[in-house]
Formats: C-alpha cells, structure tokens, sequence
C-alpha cells in the first residue's frame, strides 16, 4: 500500500508541478492543486492511473479565507486507493473549469454547486434550475446567507393568521370554549 | 407517415421508487426518444441544518437521508466524526453496528421485493415481504425504541447494549426468513411474468459501467464483483466471511438476482456475528457535546447500502459544529445521468421496473 502511495505521489509530482501532497494513514492521499490544474490532473488519474470511479465530488465556504474550496474525491479500483484532490476558488469570482467531460456524473454535482454555492462552471450545459424552483435570493449553501433573516424577509403569514400567532388562545377565541389548565400552561 | 413525439410527465408519485420525484420523458409511440429526470420536490436543506447544530445533533435530521434504509447514513457519518477525533471505537460496538447494517439491508431489500414487483403489477409479493419486514422492525424497536428511524449507530459506539436474549430472537427470526425466502423465489423468481418482464430489459454497459458511477446491485449485475465492505473495508467486515454475488447480463433480472443472494449472504454474516461478538464495552463516552469540538481537518467514509455506495464528507474547522457535512448517495447518479441514459429506447410500460432496479431513492438526492 504505502508502495503504491509514493508511487502515485511521485508521478502526480512529476506531471503536475503545482502539486502539494499530504499524507493520510491507511489507502488515502491528498493533493491540492490550482483551479486551472483540475481538468488535467482529473483526466491524468482516470486515464493513465486507473481512478475510474468519481466517488464524491464537495464544496466548503471558507468564508473568513474569501475562498471556497472544491474537492474531488476518486477511487481506483485496481489499487483500492482513495485520492482527494483539492482546489480553491476565489469567492468574489467563482469561475471555474467544467469537468463533465471526464465524468459526465459530474455534471450533476456541478449544477448543485451552481446553485447553492454560486460556482460558475464554463462550459456546463444543464437547465438553470436543479433543487430550488423560482429562486432569487443568494445562494442558500453560503455561509453568509442567514436563513432566518431570508424567511423572515421573503415569506409572510397566511391572511387570517395575524391574530392567531397560538392556536389556543384562537380556539378560546372563536369558538368560546375554555382550555384546560394544562394546556395553557404553553401559551405565550 | 411519422409519429410525432408526445411529452409524458412521469411522477412525482408513482411506483418506481420511495419520495417523490419527476422523469420527463418524450415518446415515439410507446418508446422513450428522451428523458430527464426533474427533482425539487423534497429539499429540505439538510445540510445547512446539519452546519448550525453540533456534532452529536444531526442525527435526527442523518436518518431521513434514506427512509428505507437510513443505517448507513447514521454509520458513516459517526464514523467519519470518529476518523476526525481519532476516537476508538470498543470491539464489540464495531460487531453491533454490523449486525444493525445487515439487518437494515435485509429490511430493505425486504421492501424492495414489493415495489420491484409491484412495478410489474404483481402485488401479492409486496404484501408478504412488508409483513415479514415487519419482523425485523420489531427487531429493531427492541433494540433502538425506533422502528424506521433508529439514532442508534453515535460516535464513539453504538447507544445501548443488546438487550438481555436478543440474540436468540435474530436467530429465530433468521430461520424463519431463511425458510420463507424459498417461498419468495417461487412467487417471484419462477415467475413468467416477471422473467420476461426484466431479461434483457434497462441493460448497463459493463464496459462503461464504472465511468458512469454505476455502483452496488446494479454493478455487480454487470459482472463486476465491487463492493465497499471488502474493498474498502469498514467496522469488522475484514473478519467476516461472506461472498460478494455477482451475475452477467446487466439487466433487471441480473440485479433481482444479485439482491436475491445478498439476502442470503446477510443472514450469513448475521450468524457469524452473533457467534464471535465479545464481550465487554459498547460505547466510549465523548465529552460534553455542548463543547466538544473537533480537530480541524476532513474526513470521508464509504459504505455499502443497498443502493450501493453511500458516503460521508465530514469538515471540522476546529469548532463544536461542522464546517460542512455533505453526503453522497447512490442515487444521486443513478437516478439523474444514469436512469436519463438508460431510458432511452425502452418502453413506457417499463419506466417504473429500471427506476426500482436502481435504488432510486430521492430523498438522498436533494437531502
């Protein structure tokens, strides 16, 4: 096992010069690269390495850093090694290459990322909408997007409800009848 | 003179799968020319709640990941928060959290017994399974309090031991099912209906299976013998001996075939369970959650679900919340790329029988 890590760590090493590695225990091994690497390196491991299957592909908001970061997380069969392999996209202008191409399962993960983080993916053919239906507030999956100041915004209460803010103290209310003691030991 | 193509909006209910979900298909007489697949209908943003609890509170929110399966959600998250702290975990929670793993799988395949066969209309075998499906939710209630959804796999171990003679009741429920899976093999696989209906319907190209992100029954129907709990292995399953069922053909029935031995196979690694589970400690208590934080760094864990391959991508940036937890589910590309592709050139009638054979489940895809 650890053969074959150092083995993949010096070719990625040699092909790819802007290649930082980090060691993990056991069958996993990071890289971190610069966004425009991600095609090549992507098509490298696939290819000419045997890391056929796109296991997972995340994003995180490093929000205090102005950065997001993408990693892409691939499994080689042959070996039974896992390799990450890191990047990190400016938050300001989140533009980044398409990688659907390689896998075209990506594609999905891609328009996910589009929409809850806001990534621009060029060249990514899918329909503008993926799990939100006529959105137009920022991205929700951002760090900055407070989402009970959004709700509180954008949704408002059912007409009719505006006296009803408790349910009981409506139904005393309306219909006249008396709770009992346990239940308005809860009302507001 | 040519037919024109007519748009069919299949869903969001219908019997190919558990959730709701929408595949847009446009047909040529009653052969599908294109389709795609439209979801929206179950966001319930997850993820984001996950980020504003702390670490030991998302498990409410883990286990409606997967209704029919939510186990190896739970497992794979603990474990990816364990693999974050590098807290061991007792030997014999690892057994218990397997044993809980098999059981679940055999619950849901239990489950997906009825809605494979009830996609082709044949609805007496989803009767019986439910019913005997029961028999492990009973299990389960004994075991966890829950029925579906159980909280039970935490880090650190599992929550509570066995209770006193629980062994013997997975025993005799073993037996019981053992017995009854020959009944389902006359109902259901000696059926002609049912072979004609999936032989050589919804076929997966091995050669691209991989590439495509194929994974679980529907990999190992194509003929390639992949699965998570011997290629990567998790827990104890690295002691257990069981073999990985595979068949050729990469059809529904490959795949039914596929789940119709894994049924066998799980009771199989239940036995040994039970017979090598040591004793001592359950759980290896963590701090106060309130102010347990984590070292910064990630961590992502695999494991093997019915569906196929389901995984966890945990980041701590040092906090008591996570920075992001964002799982993978196998639906996920089965149910959108995989399914967009594999419909085309099929007939209508057999939409609701490829999506069951998949493990589409929607839930897992919007989280």
């Amino acid at each position: 096992m650890e053969e074959i890590k150092s083995t993949i760590i010096q070719r990625i090493k040699t092909h790819f010069s802007d290649a930082t590695e980090k060691e993990y225990p056991y069958n996993r091994v990071d890289f971190s690269v610069k966004k425009e690497t991600i095609p090549a390196i992507l098509f490298y491991l696939k290819d000419e390495m045997g890391f056929k299957h796109l296991s997972h592909i995340s994003c995180i908001d490093w929000l205090e850093e102005n950065e997001f970061e993408v990693v892409f997380i691939v499994w080689s069969p042959t070996d039974k090694i896992k390799v990450f392999v890191h990047t990190r996209v400016d938050r300001e202008n989140p533009v980044m290459d398409n990688v659907d191409m390689i896998w075209r399962q990506a594609n999905t993960y891609e328009r996910e990322m589009r929409e809850m983080f806001g990534i621009q993916f060029t060249g990514l053919e899918a329909p503008e909408e993926f799990l939100l239906e006529d959105w137009e507030g920022p991205p929700p999956m951002r760090r900055d997007f407070d989402t009970e100041a959004y709700a509180t915004n954008t949704y408002w209460e059912r007409p009719g409800r505006e006296d009803a803010k408790d349910i009981r103290e409506t139904i005393e209310k309306r219909s006249g009848e008396i709770l009992p003691d346990f239940a308005k030991k809860y009302t507001r | 003179m040519r037919e024109k193509a007519t748009t069919l909006y299949i869903g969001p209910q219908h019997p190919g799968i558990t959730g709701n979900m929408m595949v847009r298909v446009k047909v040529e007489g009653d052969t599908i020319v294109k389709a795609t697949t439209e979801v929206g209908y179950l966001h319930r943003s997850f993820e984001k709640l996950i980020e504003k609890r702390n670490w030991l509170q998302s498990f409410t929110l883990l286990c409606r990941f997967c209704v029919p399966e939510p186990d190896p959600v739970e497992e794979s998250y603990a474990r990816a928060v364990e693999l974050l702290e590098g807290r061991e975990v007792p030997e014999r929670a690892k057994y218990i959290r397997v044993l809980v793993l098999e059981l679940a799988r055999i619950a849901s395949y239990l489950l997906w017994y009825g809605g494979q066969s009830a996609s082709l209309g044949l609805y007496t075998i989803g009767q019986w399974s439910v019913g005997d499906r029961n028999y492990i939710l009973d299990l389960f209630e004994e075991l966890t309090g829950g029925r579906v959804y159980h909280m039970y796999i935490w880090p650190g171990g599992v929550r509570r031991d066995l209770p006193k003679g629980f062994e013997n009741k997975v025993l005799k429920t073993m037996d019981y099912l053992e017995k009854r899976l020959d009944d389902y093999d006359d109902l259901m696989f000696d059926n002609t209906i049912f072979r004609k209906r999936t032989q050589g319907v919804g076929i997966i190209d091995k050669e691209k299976a991989v590439e495509w992100g194929v994974v679980g029954p529907p990999l190992r129907g194509c003929g390639i013998r992949s699965d998570i709990r011997i290629d990567d292995p998790y827990e104890v399953y690295n002691k257990l001996d069981f073999v990985v069922p595979v068949e050729e053909g990469g059809d529904i029935w490959a795949r039914a075939l596929v789940r119709r031995q894994e049924i066998r196979q799980s009771i199989r690694i239940i036995r040994q369970v039970l017979d090598n589970i040591p004793a001592g400690k359950y759980y290896n208590k963590i701090p106060n959650p309130q102010k347990w934080a984590l070292p910064k760094g990630d961590a992502y864990t695999r494991t093997e679900a019915v569906r196929g391959e389901v995984g966890m991508y945990v980041v701590s940036d040092g906090g008591t919340h996570p920075r992001r937890a964002h799982f993978r589910g196998a639906a996920y590309v089965h149910a959108i790329t995989l399914l967009e592709n594999l419909l085309v050139g099929e007939n209508i009638s057999d939409i609701a029988a490829i999506m069951n054979s998949l493990g589409t489940c929607p839930p897992e895809i919007e989280r």
